[in-house]
């Protein structure tokens, strides 16, 4: 079992990079030395038992010198609060948790398909992608143009970067996975891995499937212990003409996309 | 038992999650998760819910089935040595009769905890713990088939505790447990969906200690057999509220999901307590309160 801690985190800066959209980044030398891409934190997000449930966020980026960060869309009361938070403010963490993205040795061509928020868990992998001179692609979808996050980053940083919009504000209108046919015909990934709704990740998977392409997704669910204890945050995965439960917090966040056994 | 603090069956597994947290040897008692006769795969998701100082759960008691608990998780606990109590649920009498007799053939079970919030699914899905016929049945069944020693855990889902207590004493109950959780509901009013999967979910945490409180009282004082208490406690000092009221020992449930060193933290806290009032153990201070 990797390392996992139950520590207080300092914050470091606290800044808003959209509308209702926060990049949080922390201080704590154990989670960040720890930590892999794929990986998540979880955080409590107001002091004394204001939340009595954590809630978990991708680690979105390591900096270095102990530091990583979490990006997040403010969607209820706890990212509300947290949205609040500001430098030297402490929270309690648990971290790194989970499974993380597998990278295969082999693999060079890797296509990254990104949904909305997340893109969180996705730049922590490009980083490590890039520093280990993979080729990268990434297919990057949002609601709008002022939620393609780090579009001018990735199309500096990675070999091909491809867009859409749902309402069409920048690149091709409709959703991100409406790309992925012709992506995948033209740059001929040996892996893909993807994150986002849930809705997306069916169709990556579908598709993936046909072409006979790897895939592994990152799966999200409301988490009360986030340890592997509790049995909240189940999914059901296929294991020998079997379905069995597994665990999207410490079996997961990560899965082969062919295994899921989708709700939707 | 090292001190009076337990882990609440459901919020803990088997412990084997919680070790890089918690030392289990530091545990008053291990509380496992409750193991049903046959394989459970629980209800759809999702099974939580947060609700104002609480949450609502349906994870429907999912569980591998007492056989795969005895060669899987038995071994782990037997690395340890605070007392293990086994909670076991069921859908019928011969079912937690089948159970216990399995368990008695196990080294190491200090104890069996009857979780009888389970609906009854011959007499039309009715608790067990509703109605003390049932209650006493599952007790004197159980009584024939193991000798361990069986708490039975009680739910707050029925208007008087005191009765069923008593009856399950009768019976020949060792100890009792409570409060399980209490039915609620929470509507999302986006989708004007039910939060929870299964609909309905049992309500913990911080907002139903007072229930629980108000209950372990009740049945403190209606029974001689020892009563341990639970529900809503996060802290040493909300534990005390348990035993001025009667409790013998505490199980700290939801709190372990606010801090996963929550039962050490209280094993200490409460430590010292006594020591600064002056208290040389915690029997000094169990059913004292003035009422």
């Amino acid at each position: 079992m990797s390392n996992i801690h139950n520590a207080s985190a300092k914050v470091i800066s606290n800044e808003q990079i959209a509308a209702d959209i926060y990049r949080l980044k922390f201080y704590n030398m154990k989670i960040a030395a720890d930590c892999k891409p794929g990986q998540f934190v979880h955080i409590q997000c107001g002091r004394g038992r204001n939340f009595i449930l954590r809630r978990p966020f991708s680690i979105h980026r390591k900096n270095g010198g102990g530091s990583f960060e979490i990006l997040f869309q403010v969607v209820g009361e706890g990212t509300k609060a947290l949205s609040n938070i500001k430098p030297r403010d402490e929270l309690s963490l648990i971290g790194p948790i989970g499974n993380g993205f597998k990278i295969d040795d082999e693999a060079r061509n890797i296509l990254l398909v990104s949904g909305g928020l997340g893109i969180a868990p996705l730049i922590f992998l490009v980083d490590e992608l890039l520093s280990e001179k993979r080729r990268v692609c990434v297919l990057l979808g949002a609601a709008n143009r002022e939620r393609l996050l780090y579009a001018i980053d990735l199309k500096r940083l990675v070999r091909k970067l491809h867009i859409a919009t749902d309402d069409g504000s920048q690149g091709h209108q409709g959703p991100i996975v409406d790309l992925l046919p012709e992506t995948i015909e033209e740059f001929e990934p040996e892996m893909i891995y993807a994150c986002g709704p849930e809705g997306m990740l069916k169709r990556i998977a579908g598709i993936a499937g046909e072409y006979n392409i790897p895939a592994q997704v990152c799966l999200e669910r409301r988490m009360a212990c986030g340890v592997g204890a509790c049995l909240s945050c189940v999914c059901k995965v296929k294991q020998e003409e079997k379905e069995i439960i597994k665990r999207v917090c410490i079996d997961g966040p990560v899965f082969k996309a062919e295994d899921i056994v989708w709700e939707t | 038992m090292k001190n009076p603090i337990m882990t609440a069956s459901g919020t803990f597994g088997s412990g084997r999650e919680y070790v890089p947290f918690v030392n289990l040897n530091k545990l008053g008692a291990l509380v496992v998760k409750s193991v049903t006769l046959n394989e459970r795969s629980g209800n759809s998701c999702p099974r939580i819910c947060e609700t104002p100082s609480g949450i609502l759960n349906s994870i429907g008691l999912q569980n591998s089935g007492i056989e795969r608990f005895i060669a899987e998780e038995i071994p782990f606990l037997s690395s340890f040595d605070m007392p293990l109590i086994v909670n076991v649920a069921g859908e019928s009498v011969e079912e937690y009769a089948r159970v216990c007799a399995l368990l008695e053939d196990v080294r190491g079970v200090s104890g069996i905890e009857l979780n009888i919030s389970c609906p009854n699914v011959k007499k039309g899905g009715m608790l067990f713990g509703q109605d003390p016929k049932m209650a006493t049945e599952i007790v004197v069944e159980c009584k024939k088939t193991t000798k361990i020693p069986l708490i039975v855990k009680l739910t707050p889902n029925i208007a008087d505790n005191s009765i069923i207590a008593r009856e399950v004493e009768n019976a020949g109950a060792d100890a009792v447990s409570l409060i399980n959780t209490l039915m609620g509901m929470a509507i999302d009013i986006e989708t004007f969906k039910p939060m929870l999967g299964n609909i309905t979910g049992g309500l913990s945490g911080p907002a139903i200690r007072p229930v629980a409180v108000r209950m372990v009282w009740e049945v403190a004082k209606a029974v001689s057999i020892p009563v341990i208490g639970m529900g809503g406690i996060s802290s040493a000092r909300d534990a005390i509220e348990f035993f001025l009221v009667g409790a013998q020992a505490v199980a700290i449930g939801t709190a372990n999901f606010i801090d996963p060193a929550a039962t050490m933290n209280i094993v200490d806290e409460l430590d010292s307590f006594l020591n600064e009032k002056g208290f040389k153990s915690i029997k000094e201070i169990i059913g004292q309160v003035k009422a």
